[in-house]
């Protein structure tokens, strides 16, 4: 959903009202609705100019959230320990750990 | 579809082989993961060990074409918890007090008309990492499996060994919290001459 909401006045005409949308606007947004209130969501955000800018923002907060995981991560450090312990375990790998 | 196996404990090559192909890629994901439950490099080195330690030493219990990730998830953390229960070390402060500190931050935080333009204007990413790290157990763990790892809330319930109810109420309270802490980042660098419009609407989270 990218595009904007052209108009507000129908948007819950067509499933849940702005409450019902800000409410559960997270679950939404980590697909944890099922297809019907999915959907129904997606109707009501295409519409409402009140409730698309909280579904943008949020999305961005989400978004960006997600993007922190590229930022760390395991230390070559801690490849060599962990390549050591599992090869003293008996681990023989086809490809060097670290 | 025929049935998944497990890895053949006796076949030493197809057990080693598996184990590489499927639980090593995910090293630095089982990292972040530590870290988050650890909020410390070294106490994360130690889990990070003992999680591949425990899954090697697993790995024929392992079923074939599930989620490893999501299986070495739960390994960790139970890896996190014996290391903590051995070191009688109380990391993980208490849900009520969380909870409360929760609530105040969100009281404090007052009203909410125009954070989002505020917010808007901020380059997220390493204001983000930096409020992430600070943010406290137990919404830490459901903020980064949910949002960085991508698990879905019943995956983190089960990492976890929480409710999906208890899960769903850490992830949007580590949210709110987040976004707390990033306005007070926003304001603190200058942009606290935003003025909220009085028609902005304020989210209304659980």
């Amino acid at each position: 959903m990218t595009e904007s909401p052209r108009n507000s006045s129908s948007a819950a005409d067509c499933g849940p009202d702005c409450a019902a949308v800000l409410q559960r606007l997270w679950e939404f947004l980590d697909g944890e609705l099922g297809p019907e209130d999915t959907a129904a969501f997606h109707a009501h955000l295409s519409l409402c100019n009140k409730c698309y800018p909280q579904y943008n923002f949020e999305k961005t907060f989400l978004d960006a959230l997600a993007a922190c995981q590229c930022e760390k991560c395991a230390p070559y450090e801690l490849r060599c320990k962990v390549a050591s312990a599992l090869k003293s375990a008996g681990f023989t790998p086809v490809q060097p750990l670290a | 579809m025929a049935p998944e196996v497990a890895p053949n404990p006796d076949d030493r090559t197809d057990y080693d082989h598996s184990f590489e192909q499927e639980a090593l890629p995910w090293l630095d994901d089982v990292y972040r993961f530590a870290l988050s439950l650890t909020r410390n490099e070294a106490d994360a080195d130690d889990v990070v060990q003992e999680t591949y330690l425990r899954a090697y030493r697993s790995w024929h219990t392992f079923e074939r074409g599930s989620d490893a990730r999501r299986w070495l998830f739960t390994i960790c953390r139970n890896a996190f918890l014996r290391t903590r229960e051995r070191a009688r070390h109380q990391v993980e402060t208490e849900d009520g007090d969380v909870e409360a500190l929760a609530s105040n931050v969100e009281q404090a935080d007052g009203q909410r008309g125009g954070d989002e333009r505020l917010l808007a204007r901020l380059d997220l990413g390493p204001a983000l990492s930096k409020a992430l790290d600070r943010l406290p157990q137990p919404f830490r763990s459901a903020v980064e499996l949910v949002d960085v790892e991508d698990q879905s809330y019943e995956a983190a319930s089960d990492i976890l060994g929480v409710p999906i109810g208890t899960v769903r109420s850490r992830l949007f309270r580590g949210r709110r919290l987040l976004q707390s802490m990033l306005l007070t980042y926003a304001r603190d660098a200058g942009f606290a001459t935003a003025k909220p419009r009085p028609d902005d609407a304020a989210p209304s989270h659980p």
